[in-house]
């Protein structure tokens, strides 16, 4: 009897939960007006924030959160940058090592404070104290004692920044950035209010509640775990008046076919998509692909295969691949093929204002153009000039479906095209990966970098023979000195430090110390109604002067 | 009955302590370390970091630091969302998880115990062929197939139900299916399987002969003799569905524990790990208790003795 009773308990619930249901049809089709709001602008992101904490933040996701919440110096508008707090983008004096920033008066905190000079001292000296554990205080290393201070070796009060008064700013560097107006957008330097992130102590960026705006929005909904949050308009924000969208709804979508559907069921006004979704909806008119600062490209460890010495060799690994092949067949995902390890966006000519990228590929574009016939010649050619007949080596990669697809490719192109060549693959977890990178243990790995700031700088550097990045220990002297005098001797002459990063760009090209492959793009899908969004070099969202047309 | 019970939660505490150590010495083999911008930060910053963390203390150090901070109830603080507690992490995660595993284990079984019956009860017939056609399509068809299915046409073209995202119960019917697939095929397997054996036994013969109609007999006596098997395999599945599917979960954006698990392991979240382990082991004991007990229900002739064995 009692089974009875359960079971019939059970087809009750499940009688219920389908009644419950056809109800639920209602409420769903009600919300989906959200994304028709016009002032409202629904988007998704890949994963949660993780930190509102601008000193602790290392993820973009929790960055375009800081960034929609937070003013700092600086904002970029598309590749402009333009005042926030400051009431105008200041010239470095003293030979570029000092920059006097004035603030405006009518920026407020969300509790009523005032953002002052004191803000941005407070919050660049948490940023750099040891305790604090950023994981983005190297952003810092050029801001004088800065680099001493995360050592332990000075106190945080000695950090190159004073408040002259409540409103002035003066920063001082132990040698001149020229990009650094652009790196203070980081949240790394956005200012912090002490009173307040004394009083969370601990909690301080861990949910909603614990953050503090200054900026066009206020963040709500954000529990610290979950998956949905809404940033809304701030009306005390000092350019209030500017912005024209009441909230932006974000929530978190895993799925690349769930988000298609979301975002052609109206549910979101930019969805990202990728894989096969973005191959798929190229043709759309809402199709919107976003380059990012970011190049994976091939490191060859001239210290395990002595073979990767010869120049000839690494130019034939470059040339049997079909960068085109890569991204449209194998990668299907809208990335570009990559003809530089600097990535396309980042920078333009003082002079003629040409993409740095674009314009060194037009120099050297044959080192990375598909030419089998070419390379399987300079390979025999470089077997002979190592006293070689054959070359073993195992490719290290990550071991996502993407990179697992991509490695095979790699491996197959290389076989077939350079005889004497044996490829074997090992893809191991991304920590795995990196962690044998650092410590030389590999043969050729598949490695990507991101731009911290828009500059070329940020990928040339990484390969001077010193640099602890440079895993293959590939290394030439001419290019070392070009990279050096970018950053000392032609620091402040625009047109001669961009000389010299072409130059060294193309000196690395044509050498293929490393081998570029690819430069990510995220696909997007955004809603034509949707007007004047703008997307920063840094790879983020300004939503200031966004709004939705009906 | 009592002292069984409470000589087994001591043995659930030291398997739980057993499981902490292991998983506390295997986890930092793991290669890297817990920092996620780690690509570029030099030796002497991760040093830096380390020292903060406490992560450069010799390894037993860091292990009584754990063991002592959990019998204070503290599982530390995620490494990957910055400062956040592990218990309030694990407490806002683990809610949407349970409820859709749980909601999936009570279809699943209630319906998969229909099906196994009425398959057995007509065995060889064409009720019996198209149950057993059901429960190998819910056995060979992974879940995440019936999940993007019923997103598709129930949700997207026909608007029946919310595509995604975590609002209200009706956002939980979708995933609940297609969690439910699995359990269903494998309860009315087993179910049809045990029924049948039950249903050619002497006393079913006996019921009948007295004059029973054949659904009272299967009601009255059948059922419960054949609920045994049943009940064993319920206990593993209703952990494995409470502790979260990271698939069904991505595919319906819930904020669950399932990925969180897989992403703290990938990421050296130690305590994250630590502390995800230490809840997913608790809950699995718990629920072998709890099917041993139920024996004894539906089986008396299963009785616990507090020698730790059935008798």
């Amino acid at each position: 009897m009692k089974l009875k009773k359960v079971l019939g308990a059970g087809l009750v619930i499940a009688a219920s939960a389908f009644l419950l249901a056809a109800c639920g049809s209602n409420s769903s089709s009600s919300s989906s007006s959200s994304a028709s709001n016009s002032k409202t602008f629904t988007r998704m992101e890949g994963d949660t924030i993780q930190t509102m904490d601008p000193s602790t933040n290392t993820d973009a996701i929790s960055g375009q959160a800081l960034i929609d919440t937070m003013d700092g110096f600086y904002r970029y508008n598309g590749k402009k940058l333009q005042p926030a707090i400051a009431t105008s983008v200041a010239e470095p004096t003293n030979d570029g090592k000092t920059y006097t920033i004035k603030l405006r008066k009518d920026a407020k905190w969300a509790n009523g404070d005032p953002v002052t000079a004191k803000d941005f001292v407070y919050g660049w000296r948490r940023t750099v104290d040891p305790k604090t554990a950023s994981q983005y205080a190297y952003l810092y290393n050029q801001v004088e004692n800065a680099q001493d201070i995360q050592s332990g070796k000075k106190s945080p009060d000695t950090l190159g920044i004073k408040a002259l008064d409540d409103h002035t700013v003066e920063i001082t560097l132990s040698e001149a950035v020229p990009y650094f107006n652009g790196l203070m957008t980081n949240p790394a330097f956005f200012p912090q209010n002490q009173k307040f992130v004394e009083k969370m102590g601990k909690k301080y960026g861990t949910s909603a509640k614990y953050a503090l705006s200054n900026g066009p929005f206020i963040l709500k909904g954000w529990t610290g775990t979950n998956n949905s949050w809404t940033e809304s308009k701030n009306k005390d924000y000092w350019n209030a008046k500017a912005v024209k969208l009441n909230a932006v709804k974000v929530q978190v979508v895993k799925d690349p076919s769930t988000s298609l559907n979301l975002y052609q069921s109206g549910k979101l006004n930019d969805a990202i998509l990728s894989g096969e979704n973005a191959q798929q909806m190229k043709n759309d008119p809402a199709f919107t692909p976003r380059k990012q600062s970011s190049v994976f490209f091939v490191e060859m460890n001239q210290k395990t295969i002595p073979a990767f010495k010869n120049e000839k060799i690494r130019q034939a690994i470059s040339m049997s691949i079909n960068r085109k092949e890569l991204v449209n067949k194998v990668l299907g995902n809208g990335s570009l093929a990559a003809d530089n390890v600097t990535p396309q966006g980042l920078m333009d000519d003082p002079t003629t204002g040409k993409d740095f990228a674009k314009e060194a590929a037009s120099k050297d574009s044959q080192y990375t153009t598909y030419n089998p016939k070419k390379a399987k010649q300079l390979f025999k050619e470089g077997l002979q000039e190592v006293g070689a007949k054959n070359v073993n080596v195992t490719l290290l990669g990550d071991d996502t479906d993407n990179a697992k697809k991509m490695n095979e490719y790699l491996q197959s192109t290389w076989q077939d095209n350079l005889p004497g060549l044996k490829v074997t693959l090992q893809n191991v977890p991304f920590k795995t990966r990196l962690t044998r990178s650092q410590n030389g243990q590999f043969d050729m790995v598949v490695s990507a970098w991101g731009a911290d700031y828009p500059d070329p700088i940020s990928f040339l550097d990484l390969f001077t023979t010193d640099n602890s990045y440079n895993n293959g220990k590939w290394s030439n002297s001419q290019y070392d000195q070009l990279v050096q005098d970018s950053k000392t001797t032609d620091v402040l002459n625009k047109e001669k430090r961009w000389d010299d990063l072409m130059q060294a760009q193309n000196i690395i090209t044509e050498q293929q110390g490393v081998v570029p492959l690819y430069q990510r793009v995220e696909a997007h899908l955004v809603n034509k109604k949707v007007k004047n969004l703008q997307y920063s070099p840094a790879n983020n969202y300004n939503f200031v002067t966004t709004y939705i047309k009906n | 009955m009592t002292k069984y019970i409470l000589k087994r939660i001591v043995w659930i505490f030291i398997t739980l302590w057993i499981i902490a150590t292991i998983t506390f010495f295997l986890m930092k083999l793991l290669p890297g370390t817990p920092y996620t911008n780690q690509a570029k930060l030099s030796a002497d910053q991760i040093r830096i970091m380390n020292d903060q963390y406490g992560l450069n203390k010799p390894l037993f150090t860091q292990y009584w630091i754990y063991i002592v901070g959990l019998l204070h109830g503290d599982l530390g603080t995620s490494f990957q969302f910055n400062n956040q507690p592990v218990t309030y992490l694990i407490a806002n995660r683990l809610g949407p998880s349970i409820q859709i595993g749980a909601q999936a284990m009570i279809v699943g079984t209630i319906f998969g115990i229909l099906l196994g019956a009425i398959a057995a009860v007509r065995q060889n017939t064409w009720v019996d062929s198209v149950a057993t056609f059901f429960a190998i399509v819910g056995r060979s068809i992974p879940n995440f197939v019936f999940a993007v299915i019923l997103q598709f046409f129930l949700a997207f073209k026909l608007h029946l139900f919310p595509i995604a995202l975590w609002d209200g119960f009706t956002s939980s019917i979708l995933p609940t299916i297609a969690l439910a697939m699995a359990p269903l095929a494998d309860t009315a397997r087993f179910m049809r399987t045990e029924m049948v054996d039950v249903l050619s036994s002497d006393y079913i013969e006996l019921a009948r002969s007295k004059g029973l109609s054949n659904w009272q007999t299967v009601a009255k006596h059948a059922l419960r003799n054949s609920l045994i098997p049943v009940v064993t395999i319920i206990g593993p599945m209703a952990v494995a569905l409470m502790t979260g599917s990271m698939v069904i979960e991505n595919i319906f954006s819930i904020p669950g524990i399932g990925e969180q698990f897989v992403k703290s392991i990938l990421t050296n979240d130690y305590p994250t790990i630590m502390g995800l382990t230490i809840v997913y082991s608790a809950a699995l004991l718990a629920v072998y208790l709890i099917v041993d007990i139920l024996y004894g229900i539906i089986d008396p002739r299963i009785r616990l003795s507090s020698t730790g064995g059935k008798e």
